[in-house]
């Protein structure tokens, strides 16, 4: 096994969600270590120096959010959260409490791994300055130049309308929560104000997207947040 | 069970009347008989309250009963003074033996309520652990040929059965959120978020979740830009299109266009998502939103929740769903969402070029 394979850390009390995320993330290259129990799972986050970090929100000894909080304390490494569907409220409050996205369960491991993808970018990314320029499918944005154009068209942008994509596009394929997105958009004082944001997010689908009804790039995650496309894949 | 107001009237009067028809004919008899014949026909007046009407109308006989007894049929007559100490006797044995009618009477009416409620669940029960075990049946039947025929099944065959897998197991995923969905509706725990959405942004994320499965269907939406935002839960609503579109994807062909249209109506926005598939059987467009009502349809399967919880969820929005025909002979459903409170202003922003 050779060290440059990254390290993952899979905090989950389920056994056979291990089993297949042991056997799935092996054959991608990836070294896991396992934990069943929050506490479990917070010493080796410290022993190890994981790259990345899976953490089921349901685990037996801790709530999954709390564990997230802990681990922000003093790691920037990259966490992802797993949880089931209709909990949206505790998604939420895991990427508010600092994690970098989520998956619902049950997910394919094609999702996993571009989930995880992303994360390591952005992680890797991190610190340094922003890529200049933000490219996906048709849609071409310069960040120092302020400029964003569409098939080679200039798109003209309001000034929170720019802000907001450029937020989304340094964060791309990153899901951002409505009041993490309100809070650098819009300002500390406006995170409960979620229309500004829904029609904000209308009118930039409107500029950009073909058909504003079935978006290829700006996505919506309902009840989180939104996540703009980083491949140009048009299933999910 | 719960007797409607309206109906509870009805039965207090009807419980009145019942008394006056007794002591009437008490009356017109009352030179054949003795006075604690009498007591036989109040009682059976409490019976037929107590089996009839329900406890409160029960309990009213019982009291009425003893007053009228007294007041007709006890000497001195027409007043409800007592000259003789064993009438008391009368009255009290008339006064418990009616309560006790009425208890009876209570427990039968719950314990034959209970014994549908109860034949009810077990029925449900078997036939949402039937859905559940045929994907399971098919997913265990596929693995464990693959786990023993692992060196000589051909890979086309291995390929069929791991697609089967997946297929039935994302069958199973949406059996499970359903009934989730429709315990939570029924359990009364389902909060209604509501914020105030553009219906694009709803339909856009309901068509992302079921693009898979509606695969080569040609998809029109029909949305004015001017449509006002809704006060929604958005999560629920998506749901909502979620099992519509999802019933498109089932129950028609490949290729069939689908269509949703909204506008704005008088207090609301109203939504209509059809296809041109092959309908609705003439006669169900009600029973389509009862629960485990399934479609006559040959091959396909589902519990039939996803239309029930679709009116549950439009049901706690104060809002209508309608199943119908379209123009073109495929299932029609119209949904309604009124516009309930003020909707928020979004501050104008001044347009410049970046």
């Amino acid at each position: 096994m050779s060290s440059s394979e990254p390290t993952v850390l899979l905090i989950d009390d389920e056994v056979q969600m291990r089993r297949f995320l042991r056997a799935s993330l092996s054959a991608s290259g990836f070294k896991l270590i396992e934990a069943g129990t929050a506490a479990e799972g917070l010493s080796l986050a410290a022993s190890h120096n994981p790259e990345l970090i899976l953490l089921d929100l349901g685990l037996p000894d801790e709530d999954g959010v709390n564990v997230t909080r802990t681990l922000r304390e003093w790691t920037r490494v990259p966490i992802i959260v797993i949880s089931a569907r209709g909990r949206e409220a505790s998604k939420v409050e895991a990427l508010d409490a600092g994690a970098d996205d989520y998956l619902t369960k049950p997910f394919g491991v094609s999702e996993l791994l571009a989930r995880m993808r992303v994360a390591l970018r952005h992680a890797a990314h991190a610190g340094g300055a922003p890529e200049p320029v933000f490219e996906v499918g048709a849609l071409r944005l310069d960040l120092a130049r302020r400029e964003v154009t569409l098939n080679g068209e200039d798109v003209h942008l309001t000034p929170l309308e720019y802000r907001l994509l450029s937020l989304l596009a340094q964060h791309a394929g990153k899901v951002l929560t409505h009041s993490h997105i309100l809070k650098e958009v819009w300002g500390p004082g406006h995170a409960a104000q979620t229309h500004y944001l829904r029609v904000y997010m209308a009118q930039l689908r409107r500029k950009l997207e073909p058909d504003p009804a079935r978006p290829r790039l700006l996505m919506t995650e309902p009840g989180v947040g939104y996540r703009l496309k980083d491949e140009p894949t048009s299933r999910r | 069970m719960q007797v409607p107001r309206s109906l509870i009237g009805r039965n207090v009067l009807l419980t009145v009347a019942l008394i006056a028809l007794a002591t009437a004919i008490g009356h017109l008899a009352r030179d054949h008989f003795a006075a604690p014949d009498f007591v036989m026909l109040y009682l059976l007046v409490v019976v037929v309250a107590a089996t009839r009407f329900g406890r409160k109308p029960a309990l009213l006989a019982s009291g009425l009963s003893v007053l009228a007894y007294d007041f007709f049929f006890v000497t001195p007559n027409f007043t409800f003074a007592v000259a003789d100490e064993r009438h008391l006797l009368t009255f009290a044995t008339l006064f418990i033996v009616s309560l006790s009618i009425s208890a009876l009477a209570e427990t039968a009416r719950s314990s034959s309520l209970k014994a549908q409620t109860e034949e009810m669940r077990s029925s449900l029960l078997s036939a949402v652990s039937h859905d559940l075990r045929t994907p399971l049946a098919a997913i265990t039947g596929a693995a464990t040929t693959l786990k023993e025929n692992a060196a000589t099944l051909a890979p086309a065959t291995r390929d069929e059965l791991i697609d089967a897998i997946c297929v039935e197991a994302e069958r199973l995923e949406r059996l499970v959120g359903n009934l989730l969905d429709m315990s939570r509706l029924q359990s009364g725990v389902l909060e209604v978020k509501r914020e105030w959405v553009p219906l694009e942004e709803v339909i856009g994320a309901a068509l992302g979740f079921v693009e898979g499965a509606l695969g080569a269907r040609p998809i029109r939406t029909r949305l004015p830009a001017d449509l006002p935002l809704i006060p929604v839960d958005p999560v629920l609503l998506e749901q909502v299109f979620r099992n519509l579109l999802d019933n498109v994807a089932k129950y028609t062909p490949a290729g069939t266009p689908v269509e949703l249209a909204a506008r704005a109506v008088e207090g609301g926005v109203e939504v209509v998502v059809e296809d041109e598939g092959p309908g609705l059987a003439p006669g169900t467009e009600q029973k389509v939103f009862e629960k485990f009502f399934r479609g006559a349809h040959p091959g396909t399967q589902g519990a039939g929740l996803g239309l029930a919880i679709c009116k549950g969820i439009i049901d706690a929005h104060g809002g209508t769903l309608r199943a119908g025909t379209s123009a073109r002979g495929g299932a029609r459903f119209t949904l309604t969402i009124p516009l309930v409170g003020v909707a928020p202003q979004v501050p104008h922003e001044v347009e410049t070029a970046t």
